[in-house]
């Protein structure tokens, strides 16, 4: 176990060199953080003085292997937008995602499993579609338009919670709605899919057969043969809530997370900030799949992590 | 701030369901902005959501009346000139800042230098790129010092806001400002709210409002739905179509003008002909009914934004008349040939519209039109590199100084960073306007400029876009051209 985490974090580490290289490439050949700064009128000796003052009038080499010597001190230089430590700005907005992907994908995992294992209990029963059915209409709706939706009722309409906005815990809920949503309707057709191919094994008609309650066959047989697959697809949505979700529902509720500071970081060109954020959640993301490998060996010794 | 906010909400359910003016506690608004201020150091960066903060927390030697008449701030009367590089201005006496500090000719010398110290790179310095320095005659005289001659520095002394140099060398003026102005800073919850409350010692008598909270709501229709429900008194940026929808609303005409620019030395726009056909093309009234529900002004033959020094008020907006459009393309044998049209899109207010609705309007002049939306990093190298001028470019220029040497040094002079054409007489006019400091003499160049530029339909200029916000119905406020949100000037009726 303890060599195989040395080679995964090492194996991690070179992907978060080779993203943070990939990401250095894409931000200096598209987009010049310099005319997206100054206003339009700003001279071409103050775009020059500007450029020399954050060092990109550099070589790309030279702006290379600077970057490389700061990586290595965990130092991403300057937010060109909000002039103080990129990592700074990512470490005071990161614990706001976290909070928004806990409350968000913690309801979508607590309520998948008993949603999918009753649609399961009688597949196209009247509950089974109308689960069913439910979990296809949060699939197809985007993000943005539940937001959105949500607000206009919740908030405009009935004036139970706020608008945008954080501070409270009411300031939580629609945003962490919308961000279960996606994840709530797929890990609930899994866990339905899942528990239907279960409960028409063999064994399940031999313990049946045995004697043993039902809701003992379906918590300590069933559940736990399908939680590998469970797991596996609820890394998946972790990985693409923290990458991707949170980006639109932070937008639209204007909740003040990573997700909302990439986007302005990219419509200002702030580099800095940018490679801060990417190198960050590219950590996460190897950190969480190696996590998630050892819980797999924990639940099933018999898968070989080597 | 919870039980703040819940009152709030209860206070606006309760008028709402009563049909009454919401009850008297101490008058607090909210004010949802489009983005939140990177710094509030007010020297660093052009930044607005910076601005639309700090402009109530700092003051400026000069000031502007709510349409745009330049006046005394901070300064007791009007800058004098000394000679022609020396401008000395008087400062009103016993002002202090927020923490005690008095305001005199050192504060002026300190944020002068401060400023200009290339240590600060600031982004600002394309407003103060003629300042050479200050110096301290007496404790309320000082002398700012020029480049060379300077008929600006009156509206530059506008932009500049003062520091208190002792809080500057030793406290944080980027998380905690202090100025002179009518509120004070109280608290900065990042990515949340920014807190002011009202100044009791303000040197111009107190304000009305008691306390200010800023919150920042980038999407539009997000900050629509929380004026409706009732959490903000003023929105910013409410896009024409919703002004039916709010309970209450103010357009005012603000400091941008859309405008295409044209390669004057293209094969295909060098043509006069192909030029004027052009501006003749455009349904310009059409345009502000059905992409601005009215509230955009059309732009009179030159895009100086109207309240700017040098604007020229004899020109008349061109005429739409198609026919005449068609005929001069066929009279100049341009029939069928190609007109690139480039643009950007999510900038400026409905600049996608307005470029793909004149780019229809051209290609019914008998012109193929090869119209390309690009990437905003893109589009400016477009506009400002060094490649091939474009045939013509869209661009929504905004004069934060409010003097045509803004539109007359960038666009229309043939070496400005986004100008087109090769004109070296009406450079030399621009020139000679830019280090006049006769104010009549001065208009008088503009105006011989910008009729020469009409004339010979050098650009398309399109509409003085209006800024409109969106407000609950207890606020009290005629917005400002220049598009500073002055709390001071707002009142809430209870």
């Amino acid at each position: 176990m303890g060599s195989f985490i040395v080679r995964r974090l090492w194996h991690g580490l070179l992907v978060v060199f080779g993203v943070s290289l990939t990401v250095f490439v894409v931000t200096r050949l598209f987009g010049d953080p310099v005319s997206l700064m100054l206003p339009l009128s700003a001279s071409a000796e103050q775009r020059l003085a500007f450029a020399q003052q954050i060092g990109l009038d550099q070589p790309l080499f030279v702006q290379f292997l600077r970057f490389l010597g700061d990586l290595a001190t965990f130092d991403f230089g300057q937010s060109l937008w909000q002039r103080r430590p990129a990592i700074e700005v990512v470490f005071e907005r990161l614990p706001m995602t976290l909070m928004l992907i806990g409350a968000g994908l913690g309801t979508a995992i607590v309520l998948s499993i008993p949603l999918g294992m009753i649609a399961a209990l009688r597949p196209g029963g009247l509950v089974d579609r109308i689960i069913v059915s439910t979990g296809l209409l949060g699939l197809s709706m985007p993000q943005f338009w539940v937001g959105l939706l949500l607000i206009m009722v919740f908030a405009v309409q009935l004036r139970l919670l706020p608008t945008s906005g954080m501070g409270t815990p009411m300031h939580l809920i629609l945003p962490a709605v919308t961000l279960a949503l996606t994840p709530l309707a797929r890990l609930t057709m899994l866990v339905r899919s899942s528990m239907i191919d279960e409960l028409n094994q063999q064994y399940v008609r031999t313990v049946k057969a045995k004697g043993l309650p039902f809701s003992h066959i379906l918590r300590v047989h069933t559940l736990r043969n399908i939680l590998i697959s469970f797991l596996t697809l609820t890394g998946w949505e972790l990985i693409s809530t923290l990458a991707g979700y949170t980006v639109v529902v932070e937008t639209v509720f204007a909740w003040p997370g990573l997700g909302l500071t990439a986007v302005q970081a990219i419509q200002r060109g702030d580099l800095f900030l940018m490679q801060a954020i990417v190198f960050v959640i590219a950590l996460l993301i190897v950190l969480i799949n190696i996590v998630l490998d050892i819980i797999f060996k924990m639940i099933d010794p018999r898968i070989d992590l080597n | 701030m919870n039980t703040k906010f819940a009152l709030l909400l209860a206070g606006t359910a309760l008028s709402l369901s009563l049909g009454v003016a919401a009850p008297a506690f101490a008058q607090s608004i909210t004010i949802a902005i489009g983005s939140e201020p990177s710094t509030l150091d007010p020297h660093l960066r052009d930044d607005g959501g910076e601005r639309q903060v700090n402009d109530n927390i700092y003051e400026t030697l000069m000031a502007r009346t709510p349409d745009a008449e330049l006046v005394p701030g901070l300064a007791a009367a009007e800058p004098t000139q000394v000679d022609e590089t020396t401008w000395e201005i008087k400062l009103r006496e016993g002002i202090t800042f927020h923490n005690g500090e008095p305001f005199n000719a050192d504060s002026v010398v300190a944020s002068v230098e401060r400023m200009i110290d290339p240590a600060t790179n600031s982004e600002q310095m394309a407003y103060f790129g003629t300042i050479a320095g200050a110096e301290k005659v007496d404790d309320y005289t000082v002398h700012i010092l020029t480049t060379g001659p300077d008929p600006i520095l009156p509206s530059r002394m506008y932009w500049l806001k003062m520091i208190p140099p002792v809080y500057a060398q030793e406290g944080d003026l980027a998380a905690a400002p202090v100025g002179t102005g009518p509120y004070k800073f109280v608290s900065w919850n990042r990515g949340d709210t920014i807190a002011l409350e009202a100044n009791e010692d303000y040197w111009d008598g107190a304000p009305q409002i008691d306390d200010v909270t800023y919150r920042f709501v980038g999407e539009a229709g997000t900050r629509l739905s929380g004026l409706m429900a009732g959490e903000f008194d003023i929105i910013t940026n409410l896009l024409p179509e919703f002004t039916t929808a709010v309970p209450k609303f103010a357009a005012v005409e603000g400091l941008e003008t859309s405008v295409f620019v044209l390669g004057i030395d293209n094969e295909l726009t060098s043509d006069p002909l192909v030029r004027e056909a052009l501006n003749l093309a455009i349904d310009r009234e059409a345009m502000v009914e059905s992409l601005f529900a009215g509230y955009a002004t059309i732009a009179q033959g030159h895009h100086i934004n109207p309240r700017a020094f040098g604007f020229n008020d004899s020109l008349e907006s061109y005429a739409y008349d198609p026919e005449r459009a068609r005929q001069l393309i066929e009279e100049a044998g341009a029939t069928g040939k190609t007109l690139q049209v480039i643009g950007e899109s999510g900038r400026w207010l409905k600049d996608r519209e307005q470029i793909e609705t004149v780019a229809g309007y051209w290609s019914q002049t008998g012109l193929a039109v090869d119209v390309q939306i690009q990437e905003f990093s893109q589009y400016l190298d477009s506009l400002m590199g060094d490649g091939p001028r474009p045939d013509s470019i869209f661009i929504a220029n905004s004069n934060e100084l409010l003097d045509a040497d803004r539109e007359g040094s960038y666009i229309y002079h043939m070496d400005g960073a986004a100008s087109s054409n090769s004109d070296a007489e009406m450079a030399a006019l621009i020139d000679e306007a830019r280090e006049t400091t006769d104010v009549e003499a001065r208009q008088a160049l503009y105006d011989e400029v910008f009729q020469h530029a009409h004339d010979l339909n050098y650009t398309v200029p399109l509409f003085n876009l209006q800024d409109i916000y969106g407000m609950s119905t207890r606020m009290e406020w005629q917005p400002r051209t220049d598009a500073k949100m002055l709390i001071k000037e707002m009142t809430v009726s209870e």
